[in-house]
């Protein structure tokens, strides 16, 4: 059992890599800028992903403290740059 | 004890992977931008908080610091989302084949 939940979560970060590379290309394809915001933002969320997951992989509790930080972090980085499209000033 | 923990892992990772290929599937696949924006509410939700579950049954090391976690991806990304879509409402990104627009006739009135 140990070693199957090892090999899918191997399989699990290659998944979450892949996919962050596909949202970096949807990014620089974008059609509007509303597109590039919501693939920004899915980047950060998939980039926190990979922090738990290398967290369970190396069973090592300093990554979940990274995500924390990365999680506060692009959430309010997401609702500035929502709001500075919308009103076309940040104050 | 440790095999039922490691069985729900298992679970977790796997549903929650499921549910990340989905989002990011209908991120490159739906028409218009609320449709995109509805797709990938489901990896913020589902997708982190259920790894984060794993992470929770699986190790005793970082039990509360995984639950804070959950709670502030389980607040922040509706009202991420909820603030993208205000903003492109805002700027007129139209929408395709949508029956109504109730929030438009909204702002016409006032």
């Amino acid at each position: 059992m140990s070693q199957l939940l090892s090999i899918i979560l191997d399989i699990a970060l290659a998944i979450h890599i892949a996919l962050i590379a596909v949202c970096v290309w949807r990014v620089a394809r974008g059609e509007t800028v509303i597109d590039r915001l919501i693939g920004a933002d899915l980047v950060g969320i998939l980039m926190l992903a990979v922090l738990v997951l290398i967290a369970l992989i190396l069973v090592n509790s300093t990554y979940i403290d990274v995500a924390l930080g990365l999680a506060a972090l692009g959430f309010v980085g997401t609702i500035a740059l929502a709001k500075y499209i919308a009103d076309q000033q940040m104050f | 004890m440790e095999t039922l923990f490691q069985l729900i892992a298992i679970l977790a990772v796997v549903i929650g992977t499921a549910f990340s290929v989905l989002g990011v599937l209908g991120f490159i696949r739906m028409p218009d931008v609320y449709t995109r924006l509805h797709a990938t509410g489901k990896v913020s939700v589902f997708g982190v908080v259920l790894l984060l579950l794993a992470t929770v049954a699986l190790t005793p090391l970082d039990f509360g610091k995984g639950l804070v976690l959950i709670v502030l991806l389980v607040i922040g990304g509706p009202v991420t989302s909820h603030a993208i879509g205000s903003a492109a409402h805002r700027i007129g990104i139209p929408m395709k084949r949508a029956a109504r627009d109730d929030l438009a006739a909204l702002e016409r009135e006032q």
